[in-house]
């Protein structure tokens, strides 16, 4: 770890983990160089999330409401990071007030690939839902049909 | 909004202050587009391109008449116009967004080659500007009525403002009791107050290789922590800069040298493909095809 004038850098090598899933700590991070792959384990398998490229930040929920690390974070390639603690993401935005306004901007991305996932998912689960129903009348009325044709016991 | 862009050829010139009286050099910001159009480079204008503070309107006008035409051309050769907000030109901010091939943002993030280059005009990081906005006014209109009285008398009523400017950092710094002795750097520009060295060392710290500023009228060079290179490229009231960029690599100079030669001359094949969007085969590819047909590829 390097602690320059005003900014505190950190350096991970390649499949290094930077944080885990789970684990407590308060500290966002700017990606300078590098890549970094953000996990989650879904089901007992570990589900890639997203690459983050240069200039990207991440783990700011937990800096930002102080809850445990809600994915993993691993570095693809040699990494280099700025790391940000509360009093430094303050003292960051005032030094470099463009900072608050790409923070908002990738945020509100975000929110936006979200709500987009969302929608789709839902109109996935819709279609699912009339196509269950769909196939349930077909069966329903192939029976009635199949019942209709049978002769009656009686002949 | 889109403020981050990949761009493989792109000129950066601040603080043309277009409009303003001691825009003295306008024939040049018409060669200097007309240079940008005929070597294919998008330009970005980085922050008081219009002065809007200072503004006469009849100057305006004979200003930028000859460039208006020149502008609209980008759009018909597939390049942009990138406008970045200054502190003369600030009322812009109202209207930030794409208006056709002319995009106006409040700073710019730029991918070129492996390169990212970070373009604002930097009046977010002058102390003066943001401790004492009324102060600042005031001079700037001061310095209004002041053009309208003669430019030599402007040019002194800066010298002041410097010297005030001076007065008042020293004096904010306890008159120099508490101060640090500064150890004169060597590796920044002349003129240049620290404030814009730790803005360009905050905004470069996010993954930048390089920071380009205006603002200041100091044009110059100088390398941050990190390894950050950091422009500055001064104003057209003087002898003008520019940063020419091209695939990740930067050229700094003035505009009279850059029209003299382009620092990054293209090859007719490249003029063709970035008209016509067809890329010639590599050579790669090009060998590939020779030996599938039987061709000897030795020596290659």
């Amino acid at each position: 770890m390097k602690v320059t004038r005003q900014h505190e850098i950190q350096k991970f090598a390649d499949g290094e983990t930077i944080f885990n899933e789970g684990e407590s700590s308060s500290e966002m991070f700017v990606v300078r160089t590098g890549r970094i792959e953000i996990s989650k384990h879904v089901g007992g398998h570990s589900m890639r999330l997203a690459v983050l490229e240069r200039g990207s930040f991440f783990g700011e929920m937990s800096l930002l409401e102080g809850l445990p690390r809600s994915a993993t974070a691993r570095a693809i390639g040699n990494v280099s990071l700025l790391v940000l603690r509360p009093g430094s993401l303050l003292l960051q935005i005032r030094r470099d007030p463009t900072f608050a306004f790409e923070l908002l901007q990738q945020l509100s991305g975000r929110i936006r690939e979200l709500n987009e996932k969302l929608v789709v998912k839902m109109a996935t689960a819709e279609f699912g839902n009339r196509l269950a129903r769909s196939a349930f009348m077909l069966n329903a009325a192939a029976e009635y049909q199949r019942d209709s044709d049978r002769p009656p016991v009686s002949q | 909004m889109k403020t981050s862009v990949r761009e493989n050829r792109l000129l950066v010139v601040s603080d043309v202050h277009m409009g303003n009286s001691l825009h003295r050099t306008r024939r040049a910001f018409t060669d200097f587009v007309q240079f940008a159009l005929d070597h294919r480079y998008s330009i970005c204008i980085n922050g008081d391109g219009i002065d809007l503070a200072q503004l006469s309107l009849s100057h305006l006008v004979s200003d930028i008449t000859p460039s208006l035409s020149l502008f609209l051309k980008f759009g018909e050769n597939d390049l942009r116009i990138y406008y970045t907000v200054g502190n003369h030109d600030i009322a812009l901010e109202h209207f930030l967004a794409d208006v056709g091939r002319m995009r106006v943002l409040p700073f710019l993030s730029v991918a070129s080659g492996d390169q990212r280059i970070r373009i604002e005009h930097g009046h977010m990081y002058d102390d003066m500007f943001l401790r004492f906005p009324r102060i600042y006014f005031t001079f700037t209109m001061i310095g209004r009525i002041a053009i309208g009285i003669s430019p030599g008398f402007y040019d002194a009523l800066h010298r002041f403002n410097n010297a005030f400017v001076a007065f008042s950092e020293w004096g904010l710094s306890g008159f120099g009791l508490f101060k640090k002795k500064e150890v004169p750097n060597e590796n920044w520009i002349a003129g240049e107050r620290e404030c814009f060295r730790e803005g360009a060392e905050a905004s470069g710290s996010r993954g930048f290789d390089a920071v380009i500023f205006g603002h200041t009228h100091f044009p110059g060079t100088a390398t941050l922590a990190e390894g950050v290179k950091y422009y500055n490229t001064g104003a057209w009231f003087g002898d003008p800069y520019c940063a020419a960029i091209d695939d990740g690599r930067i050229w700094f100079g003035s505009v009279a040298e850059l029209i003299k030669g382009d620092p990054f001359p293209m090859t007719t094949s490249d003029i063709v493909a970035s008209i016509t969007g067809m890329h010639p085969i590599p050579r790669r590819s090009a060998d590939r095809l020779h030996l599938a047909d039987g061709a000897v590829a030795a020596g290659r």
